[in-house]
């Protein structure tokens, strides 16, 4: 880390104290001393725009320390606010990759930013602000969340252990996040546990916006091709291009039964769209014309040869009893095939579960103890699609090779 | 503790609302600001270069000139828009990234010609249109490189915000409300006079007609009014106001000092006032304190769409300004590309590994895709490069 940090040019926060790093801040007394040298002859202009002044005084206000993470998308810094250094935040520095010829900015982080900006609760990762260094890097100014996340919480079998009050608590604080997004039309399309960072509170908070978009205007086609694969809902494998609210809460659905079983709900190995085809078949049912009214006419339907009735709440109460019959209700609920039944975020908010005991843990109860700062920097550095780990372990290779930055 | 809250308050934490929102005389300010700045900035330059007796001020763009040429090329990125089929987001988009850039950059600095496919292309991406440099250069036969230059300036000066809040998708749900009530399907709301869908329905049909001047082509037929007739009168209004939505918001500042549903109640109260004024009394009832200041806002908003003039500059004015902008530009930004280039090259030292390593992942990328391809058909329409994100 320390030879990095020596290696780029400062990383363009150089390490003098504010007042001394001028070159496009406000000040006009000092235009005379920003001479931005010989690499960029016409970049520096006498007066900055105006826009570069705020860029700058955006620049300004933090002092970057610590690398957290470093991956393919982007580098994680550790920082502090120079008026008071006990506020820390992480600064997500977006690295430049050849895809920059074809396509300038990508996508993953126009979306990121785009959406970002634009949603502020406390149970989304919070984007305090966003400015641009002289490499033409892309900075994000985001909130620390130092406790890891929850898959991190969710593996650890050995050393945490956690009650259904707690998953309830998790998941309220996640279908509280998932609501906004779709009360602000948007949809996050990446939900999984290992983006569901944990804050120094406990609370818990949707991250990582790059697979995000806007609701689409009704007929106008979305990709199926997204959405991390295990966590996948059936109507995208089956070539769904009208979708909403309903993929999302299909994925909080996989991430609740998680939570409970501390496994994976439908880890198809190898990780093809054939065998989570398979799996959901089997552990929910088969989608038919009967459960599910025009499911054959998707593209992707494949009429099957054998069927899987849909599964009774028995079956379910057997695999996840520690939620208790109310807990049973609401997950078969988020995992209904037929989206159009399938509840939304906000019926989801409205089910007797949160009402019914035992009541949501306090925050101060919750495990904590995910992994510390370093795994929000394993977190934030990765591309939407990715799953951590080493190849091939906990991987999803069909998520990863599918081209999201290119993604119809 | 919960808080719930209304559309206005979410509205309110948008960006749009929070960074691009402005009372008419806040816009003047700031567009004097930067006006101001950039004179300052051109009077150095000429100082600098020894140039004692440099150019007057006569001969710098006045801010009425830089208006009007931002004007022009916003109507550019209107026809590229349309030349491509692109849809009516995209082109709102792109027409406010250059009407936001502008409120903090002069034509003198960044003249609107090298700036506006830019933001055209930012827009394509942000809308979830995908299509490549290379590909959007050649389609409008421009330079890839000089499309990617200011890429960074435009989100700089956008102050990385991307969401641009539209009134089109609010004016279908008017429509589609207006439809309904049109049926008796629809009684008003607890906070109005009570009325059942079907009192609605009568009190629609008994409406004064669209008076003269009204923008609906819609005209009364002889005799009395059917359902049907007044589904027609709402179809025309509607048809003339999502037109008025078009140019005339996008292209006035409609945007930068009325919230989108003032907007879209603006555009239907020009196409059909009193089918407007009874579909807000639904809505609004008569003893709400804000009532009056609601309906003037629409009211001034109306106004503004009505002022807008299709008619722009001449040709001759336009080469006119474009020759004063090419002697008054500022030369310290005459070359965004090789600017860019070095930028580029000081980045790319930096994360030199990096670039070989995403090539390797593009690589990569494209042998997996060729084998999902083999596995499960190729993807849907056929490489076609809009539609769907």
């Amino acid at each position: 880390m320390a030879e990095h940090v020596a290696k780029s040019p400062a990383l363009d926060v150089p390490p003098e104290p504010p007042a001394k790093r001028i070159k496009l801040s406000p000040q006009p007394k000092k235009q005379d001393a920003d001479d931005s040298g010989p690499a960029s002859p016409s970049a520096t202009p006498l007066v900055a725009d105006l826009a570069e002044q705020l860029d700058a005084q955006e620049r300004n206000k933090y002092v970057k320390g610590k690398k957290l993470g470093s991956g393919q998308y982007a580098d994680v810094f550790s920082a502090y606010l120079v008026t008071d250094p006990t506020q820390l935040v992480a600064i997500k520095k977006i690295k430049v990759g050849a895809e920059v010829k074809e396509m300038g900015i990508s996508y993953d982080s126009l979306r990121e930013i785009r959406f970002l900006q634009e949603l502020d609760h406390p149970n989304i990762i919070k984007l305090y602000s966003v400015f641009s260094t002289k490499n033409q890097n892309l900075n994000l100014v985001l909130e620390q969340l130092p406790q890891g996340d929850l898959l991190k919480l969710i593996q650890d079998t050995q050393n945490i252990s956690y009650t259904p009050a707690d998953v309830k608590a998790w998941m309220l604080m996640l279908m509280r996040a998932v609501h906004f997004c779709h009360a602000n039309f948007i949809l996050h399309r990446d939900i999984k546990p290992n983006n569901l960072l944990i804050a120094a509170n406990g609370e818990i908070k949707l991250a990582d916006f790059g697979l995000a978009r806007s609701f689409a205007d009704p007929y106008q086609p979305m990709t199926y091709n997204t959405i991390t694969i295990w966590y996948r809902p059936p109507e995208l494998f089956f070539q769904a291009q009208f979708y909403g609210g309903a993929v999302d809460v299909w994925s909080c659905g996989a991430v609740f039964a998680e939570l409970i079983s501390r496994d994976v709900l439908f880890r198809a190995w190898p990780e093809s769209e054939m065998n989570m085809v398979k799996l959901i078949c089997e552990k929910v049912g088969t989608p038919t014309e009967e459960n599910w009214p025009g499911v054959s006419k998707l593209k992707g339907y494949v009429t099957p040869t054998e069927i899987q009735p849909v599964r009774p709440k028995d079956y379910w109460l057997a695999n996840f009893r520690t939620i208790g019959e109310i807990g049973v209700d609401l997950l078969m609920k988020m995992l209904t095939l037929d989206p159009k039944v399938r509840l939304s975020a906000e019926g989801v908010l409205k089910h007797e579960y949160w009402t019914s005991a035992p009541r949501p843990s306090k925050l101060e109860a919750l495990p904590r103890k995910g992994g510390g700062i370093e795994v929000m920097g394993e977190d934030l550095k990765r591309r939407g699609g990715e799953v951590p780990g080493k190849e091939n372990e906990r991987g999803d290779k069909v998520a990863r090779k599918i081209d999201f930055g290119a993604a119809k | 503790m919960t808080t719930r809250l209304s559309e206005d308050d979410i509205y309110r934490t948008s960006t749009q609302y929070r960074l691009w929102s402005y009372s008419p005389a806040q816009l003047a300010a700031q567009r004097k600001k930067t006006h101001e700045l950039a004179i300052a900035r051109a009077r150095q330059n000429a100082s600098k270069d020894g140039e004692q007796n440099g150019a007057s001020d006569l001969e710098y763009l006045t801010e009425e000139e830089e208006l009007q040429l931002v004007q022009r090329y916003c109507g550019n990125i209107r026809s590229v828009a349309d030349h491509l089929k692109w849809p009516m987001n995209v082109k709102t988009t792109a027409v406010q990234y250059l009407k936001r850039f502008y409120l903090s950059n002069s034509c003198m600095t960044y003249p609107p010609k090298e700036i506006y496919k830019t933001a055209l292309f930012l827009a394509s991406k942000t809308e979830a249109i995908h299509i490549t440099v290379p590909k959007f250069a050649a389609s409008i036969s421009a330079d890839a490189d000089a499309i990617l230059a200011p890429e960074y300036k435009v989100m700089q000066a956008l102050r990385f915000t991307l969401d641009v809040r539209q009134p089109f998708r609010g004016l279908k749900g008017a429509l589609m409300e207006l439809m309904n009530m049109a049926e008796g399907l629809m009684g008003t709301l607890s906070n109005t006079e009570q009325k059942t869908g079907k009192e609605v329905q009568a009190a629609m049909l008994a409406l004064k007609l669209p008076p003269p001047g009204s923008k609906t082509p819609w005209k009364a037929p002889s005799g009395t009014l059917t359902p049907t007739h007044l589904n027609d009168r709402i179809r025309a209004a509607y048809d003339a106001a999502r037109h008025l939505l078009d140019a005339p918001a996008s292209l006035t500042d409609a945007y930068f000092l009325y919230t989108p549903s003032q907007i879209l109640l603006a555009a239907l109260h020009l196409s059909d006032e009193p089918l407007t004024s009874f579909y807000l009394d639904t809505k609004l009832p008569t003893t709400s304190p804000h009532r009056s200041k609601i309906l003037s806002t629409i009211q001034s908003g109306a106004e503004m769409l009505a002022s807008y003039n299709p008619k722009g500059m001449s040709k001759e004015e336009r080469d006119a300004l474009e020759k004063k902008l090419d002697r008054c530009r500022d030369p310290t930004t005459k070359d965004l590309i090789k600017s860019h280039a070095a930028m580029k090259r000081n980045g790319v030292e930096e994360g030199k590994l990096d670039e070989e390593k995403s090539k390797r992942r593009k690589l990569e990328r494209e042998k997996s895709s060729k084998e999902m391809d083999d596995l499960f058909g190729p993807s849907l329409a056929g490489g076609k490069a809009n539609g769907n994100g």
